[in-house]
């Protein structure tokens, strides 16, 4: 007889709320993170642009009131005695609200460079994937061209791949010349070099992972299409690849969360992505604590917001017996 | 440890420069003035990849040491210790590894834990005095924070890996081992995670490459790891600097290369005889 | 084939014939009181009751889902009872403070997915046990494996991995590592319904041998012919209740129930 059937509480329905109270919260969090990034963002290039309002990059919410009351609630400390500590966490979060508030829009536009980056590149690097991996696994003697390009490229690390794409004067040269290029709403040479260098990274792991999907479908798939008159490459088409793109989901929203999170890199060669814009802020003012919490805190927020997309469509596209959701990992 | 310790004594005992049996010079004139650069600076470079080795090793171990619990946590389990494990653990999986390391640089109480660490290691040097091992005792900061950063992230996915594998295994070996009055701890122990980390294998290749490439990133705290080094030429002799890459890519890759073969072999040493992989 | 073995207490005791004429009386070894099992909403045991004496080999028959293999599993408490007792000896199982690992090592298990420890040898694997568990010394082990396997006729495979044996091979290392327990009763959970037929007959073999030892045994299966040749009581099970039970001539020849006979039926058509 424990505490809780003695008090008459039923512990599974309670447990249950608090689940689906979670649940509910983070539906909540998920649509003000989306809500305030997709605004901030249609504003900066519409009526920021056009002179309405306090212009793109500003603040539409003022600091000033949070920081009075943090500065009041860190005054009072020095008064309460016992109730110090936890007066002074407050302080110390109201603080971070008004900071927050303050390089919001700053964030804001860092996270669209970065959520750009990561989905052209991943797709990008998708379309190369596929047939590498095909050519790794039904290519014959050509193989060892898939090969190479796979462990080369996952063999050496992302950021000096990048700083080759970018100080080697070749290719920046050749980037800058294209008169486009800096103009306008057509981003700096440093963000194409980034999303060459994570299209050609992204796609020769995207290659690995598809590749041990291809290998998980039976053999016995593409006999049987090759038995009703079906080539080889119609039925890779057709038969193998549907599988496989099934297999691989897991594999390859891993790889997505790790775009995700390594377009961090795309920083140290001057893309003005969400690092990039949290580091220059935070070696101007000194405030590392709060400014990176809130960069850890959108970072997670894109993250999740991937992972379950990712599930979605795997249920989506989910047909009985073919692959599983479960044993994948978060991240 | 000790096969570490000789490797660090023959680099140091080798003449600058003199890494092949040809000279600087031979090398500028075949190869061109920034190969030339490179070879020159080739023991800056390779002392880089020592620290670079060193942090990957120590970082794996943290990982482990952190990691192996957690995933039997995750495994095993319930309530508030379970819970916290997954959270953190997707606290560390979804923040980039790069805002990791500068929090834990310039955010972490950080001088606790150098504290901790410059005794341990005075006192293992103190342990060692007679014998002819060394250990560094003035371990630059950077090196703890990023040890701490990668270590830690390491563990979250280590986490999951060994989870993975405790979870793979049938649930039969469980009911027979409790059928012959095995406790469920000692079931564990005996029974299951001997299978688990012959399994947990193909998933820790994966990670000792990952932190090894990673550890690039503590370019950004300033570490003399390769990448940094490498950095520091290339902005000298701004020529030099696919010449520079190709070279420490060459380094990662050989590392990589040799990382995965003997864990092959580690896991074909101790793999059960009849299984196939 | 029987031999003298030494418990944990350093008593000897016999086994062979002799053993259920022992000192316990006429005493059930096993009783089962109304045991009642659901899983969520369907109810699988509906209230059996059942007696079994020491030396008695009681076979389980039934068409799938009535429950045949939940039982077992509750004798050993690898599944809770939602009500009822069980008693073995003068023990209760089902009690919730008796320590369910020391009723496992009276009881030996054997399942229908074999689960022979994989990473372990066969000697190993019946030595484990015996470490662990009952503490033996690493010789004293050795010896018991030897000759548990010797007495299933694997003594030549001992250093073998379960990958390396083939499926009756592996199932008859399982019933030595539950033998080298000492137990009072064995359950055999449809021991060879996932082997070829060609493998069974060495299992049932082991089986029929210990049979004829005296060992106490309660056996799920589909095997008819050790049914036949070796149950003392033949019990049949459907949707959850006992339907019938008696010695297996009654049943194969002359069975009571309507549905006994139309099971059998069934079985003899396969």
């Amino acid at each position: 007889m424990s505490v809780a059937d003695a008090l008459g509480i039923d512990v599974g329905r309670l447990r249950e709320s608090t689940d689906d109270l979670g649940r509910v919260a983070m539906v909540v969090a998920g649509i003000a993170f989306w809500g305030w990034l997709v605004t901030r963002w249609l504003y900066d290039w519409t009526l920021g642009r056009w002179g309405i309002g306090p212009g793109a990059g500003e603040n539409v919410l003022s600091p000033a009131p949070f920081e009075q009351a943090a500065a009041a609630l860190e005054g009072s400390v020095v008064a309460l005695g016992p109730v110090r500590l936890p007066v002074d966490w407050l302080a110390t979060l109201v603080d971070g609200v008004a900071l927050a508030i303050d390089i919001a829009p700053a964030l804001a536009t860092g996270a669209w460079y970065t959520v750009v980056l990561t989905t052209v590149a991943i797709v990008l690097g998708f379309f190369i994937a596929v047939p590498m991996a095909v050519l790794r696994v039904y290519g014959g003697p050509f193989r060892w061209i898939a090969l190479t390009y796979t462990e080369l490229i996952r063999g050496t690390p992302l950021l000096a791949q990048l700083f080759v794409l970018y100080y080697t004067p070749y290719l920046a040269l050749w980037l800058n010349d294209a008169s486009v290029v800096g103009q306008g709403f057509v981003p700096d040479y440093a963000f194409w070099i980034a999303i060459i260098g994570f299209t050609i990274n992204g796609s020769a792991y995207q290659a690995e992972y598809i590749r041990g999907a291809l290998e998980s479908v039976d053999e016995g798939q593409l006999t049987a299409a090759r038995a009703i008159g079906l080539s080889k490459l119609e039925g890779i088409r057709h038969v193998v690849l549907p599988q496989t793109l099934r297999y691989a989901i897991p594999a390859w929203t891993n790889e997505l969360v790790y775009l995700i999170k390594y377009s961090s890199l795309a920083g140290f060669i001057t893309v003005p992505e969400l690092y990039y814009r949290a580091s220059r802020i935070a070696s101007s003012t000194f405030e590392y604590t709060p400014i990176f919490t809130l960069l850890a805190l959108v970072y997670l927020g894109i993250v999740l917001s991937a992972t379950n997309l990712m599930d979605r469509v795997e249920r989506r596209y989910a047909v009985p017996g073919i692959g599983q959701a479960e044993g994948r990992q978060q991240g | 440890m000790e096969g570490l310790v000789a490797l660090t004594e023959l680099a140091a005992a080798l003449p600058t420069g003199q890494l092949l049996p040809v000279s600087e010079e031979q090398v500028g004139q075949y190869l061109g003035e920034d190969w030339e650069f490179v070879y020159r600076n080739s023991d800056y470079l390779l002392w880089g990849t020592v620290v670079t080795i060193l942090l990957t090793l120590t970082s794996i171990l943290l990982g482990f040491l952190a990691g192996f619990p957690a995933g039997a946590i995750e495994a095993y389990g319930s309530g508030y210790s379970r819970a916290f494990v997954r959270k953190f653990g997707v606290l560390l999986r979804g923040t980039p590894i790069l805002v990791i390391m500068i929090f834990t640089y310039f955010v972490l109480p950080i001088e606790i834990v150098l504290d901790a660490a410059q005794f341990g290691l005075r006192s293992i040097e103190y342990v060692l005095g007679p014998t002819p091992f060394t250990v560094p005792t003035d371990v630059p900061d950077a090196f703890i924070a990023a040890t701490i950063a990668l270590g830690f992230r390491s563990a979250a996915y280590q986490s999951q890996i060994f989870r993975g594998a405790l979870g793979s295994i049938d649930e039969g070996q469980m009911e027979a081992a409790r059928s012959i009055g095995m406790s469920r701890l000692s079931a564990i122990r005996h029974v299951i995670v001997p299978q688990a980390m012959r399994r947990s294998v193909p998933g820790f290749q994966n990670e000792f490459t990952i932190v090894l490439k990673d550890t690039s990133i503590a370019f950004a705290i300033g570490l003399g790891e390769l990448l940094k080094r490498s950095h520091d030429l290339f902005t000298q002799q701004t020529t030099a600097v696919l010449e520079v890459i190709l070279f420490i890519s060459l380094i990662y890759f050989v590392l990589t290369f040799g990382t995965n073969r003997t864990l092959d072999y580690v896991s074909n040493r101790f793999a059960i005889p009849g299984e196939s992989s | 084939m029987s031999d003298r073995s030494k418990t944990t207490d350093g008593t000897v005791r016999e086994r062979g014939a002799d053993a259920s004429e022992s000192a316990r009386g006429t005493e059930p070894l096993l009783r089962i009181e109304d045991v009642h099992k659901s899983y969520g909403d369907e109810e699988v045991l509906r209230g059996i009751d059942l007696e079994i004496d020491r030396g008695d080999v009681e076979v389980l028959v039934g068409p799938s889902g009535s429950g045949k293999s939940t039982l077992l599993r509750c004798l050993n408490r690898l599944t809770e009872v939602d009500s009822g007792h069980i008693y073995l000896g003068e023990t209760e199982v089902t009690a919730p403070d008796t320590d369910p690992n020391a009723v496992r090592q009276q009881i030996g298990m054997v399942f229908q997915d074999i689960n022979l420890f994989a990473h372990l040898t066969a000697r190993k694997n019946v030595t484990l046990g015996l470490r662990k568990v009952r503490g033996l010394s690493a010789a004293e082990a050795r010896q018991r494996a030897d000759s548990e396997l010797d007495r299933v006729g694997l003594a030549d495979q001992a250093d073998s991995y379960p990958a390396q044996l083939s499926g009756g091979q592996k199932q008859r290392v399982g019933i030595a590592r539950a033998l080298a327990m000492d137990p009072e009763v064995m359950l055999f959970d449809e021991p060879t319904s996932a082997l070829d037929p060609e493998l069974s007959n060495e299992v049932l073999e082991v089986m029929q041998g210990l049979v004829a030892e005296g060992m106490t045994m309660v056996v799920v299966t589909h095997e008819m012919r050790f049914a036949r040749g070796g149950a003392s009581e033949i019990t049949f099970l459907a949707d959850g209740e006992i339907v019938e039970r008696g010695p297996p001539e009654t049943l194969f020849e002359n069975p009571e129930h309507e549905r006994t006979k139309q099971f059998f039926e069934s079985i003899r058509h396969e």
